[in-house]
Formats: C-alpha cells, structure tokens, sequence
C-alpha cells in the first residue's frame, strides 16, 4: 500500500502542477510533424457513443501540405478529399459536391510554436504506453484547466509520431468521441490513390464562396466572451446550396466555435430553437433581430450556449 | 435514489433516468456514498483488490507531508520489471483521475454509455438563459454548419481530414 501511495502521490503532484514536461509538449511537436510530412493509408473507426463508422483514409505527402482522401466505408457512401486550400466533400446519394475552400493565411493549424500557447488552458502530460493496430505508442493528455473545453488524449507511435488514436473526454472523463486506427500503413502511396472514385461532372456543386467581412459593419455584434478562447476568422459565405450567412470562429488553440448568422427569411423549413448535439458537437440555435443564429462547437453545451447569448445587434448608424 | 444508482452502475437504466441518479452522485451525500459502497461490494465479489476506506483524506494527509520525496521511485523500467508495481500504478493513476472528479473506473460498459447522458444533462450554464434542457432535434441542416465549422478546427492539425466523417453522417435522416 505504501507503494501505492507514493505513486499515488507522484501522479497527483503531476496534476498539481502547472509546469509541462518537456517531454509532452514535444510528443506534440512530433504528432504535428508526422501529421504534416506522412504518407500512409489505413483504416479507421469513429466512435461516438454507441454508434460507430469505419473509414479508409489515404495521404499522399508532398510539397504545400499533400493531399487526404477519405472514404467513409459504413453506412451511405461519401467521400471527402482535402488538398492544401479546398475541401471536397462527395455525397453519391444526393449527386452534390459540397466544396470549402481555405484560406491558409487564416486557417488557425495548431503550429509547433503553439503548442505552448495550450498550455493556459489545458494541463499537458505524458501518459502510459499502449500497442494500437500494431503500434507502440506513446500518449499525452490534455486536460482542460475549467468547465468551457472538453479534454484530449493522443496516442503517437513512438517510432513515426503518426497519431493512432485521438479521444476526446467531458469533465466527467467520459468519452465524448474518438477516433482509432485499426489498421495502417505508413510509407509511399500512388498519387492516384487519393483521387476520387466519384464522377461528379454532372453533381450539383455547393461552393461556399468565403470571403473576408467584417459583421460589425452591418450592425452584428459577436463577443465571443469564452476566456480562452480568441476570435481567429470572420467571414462572409455560402451554406448549403445558397444561403447567405456570416460565420465568426472563436478558438483556443485546439478547441473550436462557429457562430452562423443567417437571414431567417433564407430558410425554406422551420428552425427550432435550443440545444442539440451531432456526436461530440452542441449546436445552439437562436433567433436574433430576424436572423438565425447558430453556434456549433466542439465543446460543453454551456460553451456554445454563452457565445450564442452574446450576439447582438445593432441597426448601424 | 440508491436502487437507481445500482441499476446505473449496472448499465440499466434508461437514459432520461441515469441523469437524475448522475446528478445525485454529484450532488454527493447519501447517493455518492452508495456508489462509494456499490463499487466497494462490486470489488469484492469480484475479488478485486480494492483501496480501503478514507483512502482519499489519507493520500490528501500524505501528499502534504512528502509531495515530492516519493517521485524518484517511479520509474518507467523499474514498472515493467515488476508486474505487481505495475498494478499499484494502475491503481493509482485510476484513484487519482477520480480524485479530480472523472469516472475513469466506470465498467467499460456504463462508460460507453456516459457519453450520451452527459449530452443530455443540463449543463452548469451560469447565469444563461435558456436551460439545457430544451433540447431539441439537430437542425435539418447540421451538415451544412459542421461542415462550414469544420475547416477552422485546429485539430485537423493533428487528426488530418479524418474529423471530416463526422459531417456527412446523417445525409438519409436529412432527406427524411
């Protein structure tokens, strides 16, 4: 018991601590790194609650990001495909191609010299060993230092730094969702692997159309208000096939809001007011000055709901 | 309360009724106490080694005493060598997550069913109009928002394209 006790002892310290091994941030760092210079193709399963979706996944790295192609293998196919400044999302049923196009300049990677950036709002630490899909890997945690960010672990493999596992856990410790390798292999893939399947000459195409704005000009205003978290990008864009919204994105570094301002008049079907989840998503919906305005997050309810509470307007001048 | 928390424990109940009995675990008091108890029952019929009582206040006691005299007996080596060692980390690395509050030592079973209570449970929204608990379906058109969301979380950093599965998962309830 003894034993127990000072190990015990020692874990705890660790949580009281507020100092990062070094040795964690630079799992990070390698887990980044690997994300960014790897090819592979594997199999993977996202489990969410007690539904679950495997998926094929294949990168071809190359100069200016490489290219990712995943196929979603249960349920109705889709594919999506995800070069350097686009997204393409192939949806077969429907014949639509659903494309979101970034900008780079805004896109807010999680960047090595970040990484130091989580530590104001999570504890990094290492965690124990653990074989996936044939892997030795090693792990860190992330746990949220408050009540407005979920939690996450990552499992690296020791030898590449590929991440195998990424679970997503609430204040309680429950998993909220995750992602696990069940098979993969990393090393060199034909380039026309990550081509699609699909022909899509003759889908509908959705393209989002995302232009920098500024929602204040006309009279929006978003505080934000999460601690934490700091507005990364305003835009003005497309959702679906045509409506005009404005999205602003809050982040902290590795968790992410969207606040959506639409004109209700844009909307064929009725909106619900309230909370909703989609996996490990909360989605709040409010109606403002005739408009909706929806935040979608990756975070607590309480999270989403307090951002979408601060969205005000204001008839400009 | 303690017969629902038994129930829980064993993985049955019903969602809407779980959230209730969670609540009393976090409210402590009596309900902690049974579940406190409920484990402690369930460890000895399984012939678990268990921590004994107070077990907590104690280390709490302990840590005050000697918070860092202990660190240089961890050693990833010296675990692996030693199975029993091992066992004693387990242990303790379990105890110390539910010292701050998680449920890591839920069954794998109710474990796997805590996510989906915790969505529905009304969340410590302080001072925020309305309650969580007008819950409502995810709008018709979710897909379009989480894919617009999507491309702007820096965890793509880490998990590539891969959180892009979550998007288009519900495009037949859609058409519904």
């Amino acid at each position: 018991m003894r034993r127990a006790l000072g190990i015990l002892a020692l874990a705890w310290a660790g949580f009281a601590q507020a100092q990062t091994p070094p040795e964690a941030t630079a799992l990070l760092r390698k887990i980044y790194q690997a994300t960014d210079k790897l090819s592979y193709t594997g199999i993977f399963v996202y489990t969410q609650g007690d539904k679950s979706e495997t998926s094929r996944i294949t990168r071809v790295a190359g100069e200016g990001g490489g290219v990712e192609r995943v196929e979603v293998l249960d349920g109705p196919r889709r594919e999506i495909v995800r070069t350097r400044d686009s997204v393409r999302c192939y949806l077969p049923e429907s014949h639509t191609v659903k494309v979101e196009r970034n900008d780079q300049r805004a896109f807010p990677a999680l960047l090595p010299e970040r990484v130091a950036e989580l530590e104001r709002n999570y504890t990094i630490s290492r965690g124990a060993h653990k074989r996936i899909a044939g892997f030795d890997c090693e792990s860190v945690t992330l746990t949220p230092k408050d009540d407005l960010r979920y939690g996450y672990r990552l499992w690296a493999d020791v030898a590449s730094g590929m991440l195998l596992k990424a679970e997503t856990f609430n204040k309680k410790g429950s998993t909220v969702d995750q992602f696990t390798f069940t098979q993969l292999h990393i090393g060199s893939v034909p380039r026309e692997r990550v081509r699609t399947r699909e022909d899509a000459r003759n889908w509908r195409v959705e393209d989002a159309a995302v232009t920098p704005a500024n929602l204040a000009q006309s009279g929006w205003i978003v505080a934000g208000d999460l601690p934490g978290f700091r507005k990364v990008i305003e835009v003005r864009r497309k959702l679906g096939e045509s409506r005009p919204a404005g999205q602003v994105v809050y982040s902290d570094g590795l968790a992410a809001l969207s606040v959506f301002i639409e004109p209700k008049s844009g909307r064929a079907e009725a909106v619900r007011p309230g909370l909703s989840t989609r996996g490990a998503f909360h989605i709040y919906t409010r109606e403002v000055a005739n408009h909706i305005v929806t935040v979608v997050g990756e975070a607590p309810a309480a999270s989403v709901q307090r951002v979408a509470n601060t969205v005000v307007f204001r008839p400009p001048q | 309360m303690k017969e629902k928390i038994s129930a829980m424990m064993d993985g049955e109940l019903e969602r809407f009724e779980s959230a209730g009995a969670l609540k009393a675990l976090e409210d402590g008091g009596e309900g902690r106490e049974s579940w406190r108890t409920y484990h402690l029952i369930g460890d000895a019929m399984r012939d678990t080694r268990v921590l004994s009582p107070g077990f907590a206040d104690r280390v709490i006691a302990r840590l005050k005493e000697e918070p860092t005299v202990l660190a240089p007996a961890f050693s990833a080596a010296g675990l692996r060598a030693r199975p029993a060692a091992r066992w004693s980390a387990l242990a303790a690395s379990l105890a110390a997550v539910a010292f701050v509050g998680w449920v890591a030592f839920l069954p794998e079973q109710e474990a796997a069913r805590a996510p989906q209570v915790a969505t529905v449970l009304p969340a410590a929204a302080p001072r925020v109009q309305p309650a969580a608990d007008t819950m409502v379906a995810p709008p018709d058109t979710a897909d379009d928002y989480l894919l617009a969301h999507q491309g702007y979380s820096p965890r793509n950093s880490f998990l590539g394209v891969a959180p892009y599965v979550r998007v288009s998962g519900d495009t037949e309830a859609r058409r519904r």
